[in-house]
């Protein structure tokens, strides 16, 4: 499934791009994140609660940083599984400088999930990835400042 | 000896009986698979692959073995030793893959089976299931099985990269020469998507083995518990006299439990291991990912006709959508579409090619109808185009391509003899009864307002009565044990073991009215090896029709028995039998059934050359098979703004031949129609490309409600088969193989006036909304 979008965040493109890989304050900013630590250069561990329809279920997840060319661009792979299945995403993040205090983000990713949540929430994939990402950056404008 | 026999003179047979099991399925007092409780039974929990295609690299099993509870966690390497799920089809060149009852280093598809969990109960089993680590590599899957064909895509057995299992080739008449001659072709792909059988009950397992006499005990919710008997013997190298299946009352099967399956094998082979009683019970979104799914044809017709519309031939190419395995019967099903080619239509040059393809899914097999809806699909759609290129009415071209009613027995282009028919007469009274005229008058009405109003017809034949046994992979006989115990009840097992067929009720009208007993003193015993004389089974509209006569000829033999036994006691040998009791017809004097019976058993004296006991077994094997027919009219109309299909009306007249019941043949072919109606209109079995299968459960896989259910019109009109003696044909899938064409002839009627030619099912509100829009897929 494709995912595309964009988001303009108040500050400035660096800022924006250092703390999108602050894993403290990823941790706070993604829906139902329960733990974010580095655990090398550009790599972080995850423990996150997924709900999709009827099942959920806590993720263990991976989230791992390349292509990094601060500020401007990076591209993010987050691979997960569970008791309920499994997700792979892929994802470019283009950080376009819009005046001084002013990122738009673009982002543009494929996302595929597989098992329990594939079976019984594929029509329910595309809306709830859309949510998510809304509230990541609803929450993350507000406390990037 | 006392008797309570009550003789009757009423006959049974032909009258609409209310079924006799029904009290107790409607009253949740019959027992299922699930309902068995054994003392210390332990519960099975299978771990399954989330993934289409992936290697296994590890199998960490110890943080399950230690949650208390917990008996056995099995995989792979253990169970290695099992034979494999067998394939009962044989074409040549056939590329089976070792079908291991657990996954080995690879699995193939969301859903294989990698390890079991044994546990004190189901709950524990689930949660030890959770433990249970698997480290996967993701490999890259295909699904659909046009692109499986296509050259780089990912092999789903990396033995066999083309992913083609066997290739088929049937040639009748000269196809070439007849397309040479055709004043017209018309060529058309159709499709016959993927489908869930989607019984009531989702299968299940209890296994039972006595370590004292070394006996299993297989319960599961089967159609065929003889066969599954034997096959489970070869897996797992248990002698088969001490090998008994029990297939208690079955939730439906529709063809999805005419098969042998790894969990039947599994738990047997896990209950010998342990010693104790092991039960799996699958759940719904289990049967979605794991039991056979049906149809998955993607065909290439092309039909050869002269200008007044005579049909000289047809070519088809047929792919099918294996699945990641071949199952009992997952090969053969193809091979009767190919048999059903040429419809009711008397045109004799076929060329028919199949290309069988592995797909990263769960095996498609025998699903109601298996084989035969998907080429009557296609036939009746390619007729109807036909028409629309020749601008002919669609009762014109197919009547005028019927098949004569002084031509049968008729040899089909496909090698088929059809037993008996009259095609004209059930179009005929389904017109009568829907007024075509009138409703082609309506129709252009409608059309004048902008409405979009269809009027389909499908006129369909079919195999039934399954089958002659070189035509079928394990026997196509049937057995029946009649047996009249000393106080004069009756019993009947059957080995064609029913399972919501109702022949609770129609093979006791039989036997009512051949020995002149009451119904209530009738019993029909099925389901259980160790009571039965081995027996095939229930599918391919079978149960009456081969079931049937078994039946029948038993009772015959044993009617002649009870005349020995009655002129022995009336001491003369003018006697007949009739009403229950046999009478001299010189003096006049009786002795009813009850006491024959009774004086069979204590044998004090015996007629001249016979045995004690009043039980005779029959085999009896069909000549042929048998070949209903019939005429569904479908009129529906679309809504322009959402692309909703209404089913304004549905007319089926069915001929299966002579009726036993005719309660139970709607019922039949209404259950039917509407498994016809889920797929031309909301069912689909899909798989995403990595291999996800995406309609998992009842919210996202569209089985017909109540409320999308037309009223069926069904009516009938008899044409005996001359193959059994009771002049009876099959009907268990006639109404999912005449409706789908029906539906959809009716919905591209409707579209006709915005240039639609065909369109693929299901016919769901989005894809007619996005044709309507001009913007389809």
């Amino acid at each position: 499934m494709k995912v595309s979008g964009s988001y303009t965040l108040p500050v400035a493109a660096e800022t924006a791009y250092a703390s999108l890989q602050d894993p403290a304050l990823l941790a706070q900013c993604m829906p139902g994140c329960e733990s974010l630590d580095k655990i090398g250069p550009d790599e972080y561990a995850m423990k996150m609660k997924m709900a999709l329809a009827a099942v959920s279920g806590l993720f263990d997840g991976k989230i791992r940083i390349e292509n990094s060319k601060p500020p401007s661009s990076f591209t993010l792979i987050v691979e997960g599984h569970g008791k309920i299945g499994h997700m792979k995403g892929t994802g470019d993040v283009t950080l376009n400088p819009q005046g001084e205090s002013s990122t738009e983000v673009l982002y543009e990713g494929d996302v595929q999930v597989g098992g329990t949540i594939a079976a019984v929430g594929s029509r329910l994939v595309d809306s709830t990835s859309k949510l998510m990402i809304k509230r990541f950056f609803e929450k993350f404008a507000t406390l990037v400042r | 000896m006392a008797t309570t026999t009550v003789a009757k003179t009423e006959k049974l047979v032909g009258k609409r009986i209310r079924r006799r099991e029904d009290p107790r399925l409607i009253t949740g007092t019959a027992t299922y698979v699930d309902d068995i409780k054994l003392p210390g039974m332990l519960h099975a929990m299978i771990v399954r692959s989330p993934y289409g295609a992936a290697r296994i690299k590890g199998i960490d099993t110890s943080a399950a073995s230690k949650l208390p509870g917990v008996t056995a966690v099995y995989v792979g390497k253990d169970v290695v030793d099992v034979g494999p799920v067998p394939c009962g089809a044989s074409l040549p060149g056939l590329k089976v893959p070792h079908h291991h009852i657990l996954a080995q280093d690879r699995v193939y598809f969301v859903g294989h089976p990698v390890a079991v969990v044994i546990a004190s109960d189901k709950y524990i089993a689930k949660d030890a299931a959770d433990l249970v680590e698997i480290d996967y590599e993701p490999l890259p899957a295909v699904t659909d099985p046009e692109k499986a064909m296509t050259a780089g895509a990912p092999a789903v057995h990396p033995e066999w990269p083309d992913n083609l299992a066997f290739t088929y080739h049937q040639d009748g008449g000269d196809a070439d020469k007849a397309f040479a001659e055709a004043d017209v072709v018309v060529k058309q792909r159709i499709t016959s998507q993927r489908l869930i059988p989607t019984a009531m009950e989702c299968r299940g397992v209890v296994a039972d083995y006595s370590t004292g006499d070394k006996a299993l005990t297989i319960y599961s919710s089967t159609q065929i518990p003889h066969l599954l008997r034997t096959l489970l013997a070869l897996m797992l190298s248990q002698p088969e006299n001490k090998l008994r299946v029990v297939a208690p009352e079955v939730g439906g099967g529709f063809g999805s439990k005419l098969n042998v399956y790894a969990e039947e094998a599994l738990m047997g082979w896990a209950a010998m291991r342990i010693g104790k009683p092991v039960k799996w019970i699958e759940s719904r979104r289990e049967n979605y990912m794991c039991t056979i799914h049906g149809r998955g044809h993607v065909d290439y017709y092309e039909i050869a006709a002269k200008k007044d519309g005579t049909i000289l031939g047809l070519k088809v190419k047929i792919i099918q959508d294996l699945g990641a395995y071949h199952q009992l019967l997952t090969p053969a099903i193809p091979t009767l579409s190919v048999l059903m080619l040429p419809g009711l239509y008397k045109f004799q040059n076929v060329k028919a090619e199949i290309a069988g393809v592995f797909t990263n899914a769960v095996p498609t097999d025998a699903y109601r109808g298996a084989g035969r809806p998907e080429a009557t699909h296609g036939i009746e759609r390619i007729v109807d185009m036909l028409a629309v290129e020749l601008k002919m009415d669609p009762v014109e071209i197919r009547t005028k391509n019927f098949i004569g009613n002084d031509e049968f027995p008729f040899k089909t282009a496909t090698g088929l003899e059809y037993d008996s028919g009259n095609y004209a007469l059930p179009l005929k009274k389904a017109m009568e009864i829907i007024d075509y005229a009138g409703a082609r008058r309506e129709q252009a009405e409608a059309r004048k307002q902008g409405r979009l109003v269809g009027i389909g017809i499908s006129t369909y034949g079919e195999i039934c009565a399954f089958g002659p046994s070189p035509a079928t992979p394990a026997g196509g006989w049937e057995s029946a044990l009649v047996e009249v115990d000393p106080t004069g009840k009756v019993t009947v097992y059957t080995g064609s073991c029913h399972h919501g067929q109702g022949e609770e009720t129609t093979f006791a009208q039989i036997a009512a009215d051949e020995l002149g007993v009451s119904i209530e003193d009738v019993v029909v015993g099925r389901g259980d090896t160790s009571r039965i004389p081995y027996g095939i089974g229930t599918f391919g509209s079978r149960g009456t029709a081969v079931g049937g006569p078994a039946l029948y000829y038993a009772l015959q033999q044993l009617k002649e028995k009870i005349k020995k036994f009655g002129a022995m006691m009336l001491d003369s040998p003018e006697v007949e039998f009739a009403n229950g009791e046999c009478v001299c017809t010189k003096s006049g004097k009786t002795v009813g059934l009850g006491a024959i019976a009774g004086a069979s058993y204590r044998a004090m004296k015996l007629p001249a050359g016979e045995t004690p006991g009043l039980s005779v077994t029959y085999f009896w094997e069909p000549p042929n098979f048998a070949f209903p027919f019939g005429a569904h009219i479908a009129i529906t109309e679309v809504d322009r703004d959402t692309g909703h299909v209404s089913v304004k009306r549905y007319v089926c007249v069915d001929d299966c031949g002579n009726i036993i019941n005719p309660l139970l043949v709607d019922g039949q072919v209404h259950g039917g129609v509407a498994q016809g109606l889920g797929q031309a209109l909301y069912e689909h079995a899909i798989y995403d490309d990595n291999g996800q299968l995406l309609s998992g459960e009842l919210m996202d896989y569209a089985v017909p409600r109540s409320t999308m259910m037309p009223w069926v019109e069904s009516s009938h009109t008899v044409t005996p088969s001359p193959v059994n003696p009771l002049g009876v044909k099959g009907v268990g899938e006639a109404g999912t193989i005449g409706c789908s064409p029906a539906v959809v002839n009716s919905v591209v009627d409707a579209l006709s006036t915005l240039g639609v030619k065909h369109l693929d099912m299901p016919l769901t509100s989005e894809k007619i909304w996005r044709t309507i829009n001009g913007s389809a897929n």
